[in-house]
């Protein structure tokens, strides 16, 4: 017997054993078909297949959370709506069978929604539902029901919350051809404990009801693999009380702050705050600002704290900086490049941290998101100077400023990698793009060697590096880079004592050969497997 | 009866898909006539997803709610409701 092994992204820890339940959809429930009834017979079968079907899935979905819940019962309302039925009749008219005018009137409602972002990642949602009603009015099932007794592993191109909202007992794992560590497959699984591998090439080619093994801490799916066969998650024994290079909490506002000082975080390694402001009717005033600082420094753990100033930009918008509308927000006007627009409120900003950090005494560096050029950050360090501020830093996002960092000699006091955005722009992926999360992943060589290059450059200039992306709560990728010369880490509060205790179980020179491993291999899964051997 | 309620759209991706579907179903359930009009007058029934979604109404807009209820206090329990559906969902 052959077994197929295939590689993606793990969610989760725990290994998981089931028979695959291929979720397909027949095809034939999108084809375009026309009908010999009138229109208005048409019309009454679309209305009838409707309410049908919605109420089929309100009674599944019934059992499931209530945020998933709600999000269903507003896709069934677009659907229900009369609106809906009239943009339809055109098509009736022409002689369309019911699903095809429904599709066909979903396209151009999404169509007249355009640019609307959230409405988009709904569409794929709306189109499984009125699949579903195809199926009805066509005979065909849109997509088996998961069968309440076994143990399944379920496998896809990619899970909508339709799909995940049917998840009963029976579910024990999940692998889909598509997503990726970010996307909503990932989430779901996460916050209901189900053991997931996304962005798996070739998912689709398991067979229906073979007996698979996913294993996340692999990375991996092996058909006919036996739980024993799982990645054990690796335990690592503190050789010291202190990790090898300084572990910092990123929060974003007074909460995370008082969260982070019950972990062994030595001090805040980055703290967004955009946080105070994306909820902010008008803008805050200088004393309101200073007080909501104060606030934020008092609780914050001990330690030296890095301040992000506002990252904001038209996917994450500040109510009271009329940003408008771009065709692409990841490029757009964000992070620093708002202060062109709005340099009155960057200076106030800058005021308010000054004046927080003279009430409290903190010790505390400011740094600006999203810069990429050396007027920025000249720009930004006259701001902060004027402001009284001292410690001033950047962020590393953009690959441009990677390479004109020895111009910086002087203006900047750290720096620190934030390898999400970093990521997602030398790979020009999209963080949230369901087909790029594989270009996404943290070990990606090219990530890897970017980050050694920002340390050596940062060398000639005399400075820290830190990074506080999401990777650094990666215990294995925290050691590469502390290898790599990275002098702190900063993550979630809740992954500060699992970074902890792994810096604090090797020695410098295992980190040194660790990043010296990461950084030979030619691909991530090669060079997460040969540092993982090392610790495994 | 009819009340006029203005509020501001706080959440950061403005007048989206789940909000919309909790006003519907509340709407339907009072029995009330629920207009929504953005600060450019346009305008689009509580009754129907598809109209208040194509507003696109963006987060820091101002909307307003005209609502034709049978008294005074069910229409502000309305207008109160469909503002945290918006802000606070």
């Amino acid at each position: 017997m052959s077994t197929t092994e295939l590689t993606g992204i793990g969610v989760g820890s725990q290994a998981a054993v089931g028979n695959v339940f291929l979720l397909e959809t027949s095809d034939a429930v999108y084809e375009h078909r026309s009908t010999k009834h009138t229109p208005s017979e048409e019309a009454s079968v679309l209305a009838t297949a409707i309410m049908t079907t919605a109420a089929g899935i309100r009674d599944e979905s019934a059992t499931s959370d209530p945020t998933a819940r709600d999000i269903l019962n507003a896709l069934l309302i677009i659907l229900e709506d009369p609106e809906l039925q009239e943009m339809a009749k055109p098509y009736l008219l022409e002689g369309d069978d019911a699903p095809t005018a429904l599709f066909k009137a979903l396209d151009e409602f999404a169509e007249l929604m355009g640019d609307d972002e959230e409405f988009l990642s709904r569409v794929a949602d709306l189109r499984g539902i009125a699949a579903r009603i195809s199926g009805w009015v066509r005979g065909i099932a849109a997509g088996p029901s998961i069968p309440q007794e076994g143990t399944w592993i379920i496998v896809a191109d990619d899970l909508t919350p339709l799909e995940t909202s049917q998840f009963g007992d029976s579910v024990v794992g999940v692998v889909t051809e598509l997503g990726g560590p970010t996307s909503h497959t990932a989430i779901i699984c996460r916050a209901l404990s189900l053991p997931a591998v996304v962005s798996a090439k070739g998912a689709m080619t398991l067979t229906q009801g073979e007996a698979v093994l996913v294993d996340p801490e692999g990375n991996r799916v092996v058909s006919g693999g036996a739980l024993s066969d799982a990645t054990q998650a690796l335990t690592f024994i503190p050789q010291s009380d202190a990790p090898l290079i300084t572990v910092r909490a990123n929060i974003g506002g007074l909460e995370d702050a008082t969260h982070a000082a019950k972990t062994s975080a030595r001090g805040v390694g980055l703290f967004r705050t955009e946080v105070l402001y994306l909820s902010a009717s008008r803008e805050p005033t200088l004393e309101e600002q200073v007080a909501s600082y104060v606030e934020v420094l008092k609780a914050a753990p001990a330690g030296k704290i890095i301040i992000r100033t506002i990252d904001a930009g038209s996917d994450k918008p500040v109510p009271f900086l009329a940003l408008g509308h771009e065709e692409n927000p990841a490029l757009g006007v964000r992070g620093f490049r708002l202060a062109h627009d709005f340099g009155d409120f960057q200076k106030s900003q800058l005021a308010a941290l000054a004046a927080a950090i003279d009430a409290t005494g903190r010790d505390v560096g400011v740094m600006a998101p999203m810069v990429s050029t050396v007027e920025e950050v000249k720009s930004f360090h006259a701001l902060c100077h004027e402001a009284g501020i001292t410690q001033v830093g950047i962020m590393i996002e953009t690959p441009a400023i990677i390479h004109v960092l020895p111009d910086l000699k002087g203006l900047v006091s750290f720096l620190s990698i934030g390898t999400n955005d970093l990521s997602q722009y030398l790979f020009a992926a999209d963080r949230m793009h369901p087909q790029l999360g594989a270009l996404n992943n943290p070990w990606q060589p090219g990530l890897l060697r970017s980050v050694k290059q920002v340390v050596e450059k940062a060398q000639d200039l005399d400075i820290p590096v830190g990074v506080c992306g999401e990777s650094a709560a990666n215990p294995l990728l925290s050691i590469v880079f502390a290898g790599m010369g990275i002098s702190s880490v900063s993550v979630a509060p809740s992954a500060v004592e699992a970074v902890s205790t792994a810096l604090a179980s090797v020695s410098q020179k295992q980190a040194q050969q660790a990043s010296v491993l990461a950084l030979a291999a030619s691909t991530p899964a090669e060079a997460e497997a040969t540092v993982r051997a090392m610790f495994g | 009866m009819t009340i006029n309620h203005t509020f501001t759209v706080m959440d950061p991706v403005g007048l989206h898909a789940r909000p919309v579907g909790q006003i519907v179903t509340l709407v339907r359930e009072s029995g009330a006539t629920v207009t929504l009009r953005n600060s450019d007058g346009k305008e689009a029934s509580a009754a129907s997803a598809l109209k208040m979604l194509a507003m696109k109404v963006k987060s820091g807009e101002s909307l307003e709610l005209v609502i034709d209820a049978q008294d005074d206090a069910a229409g502000h329990a309305l207008a109160e409701a469909i503002e945290a559906f918006v802000n606070e969902g």
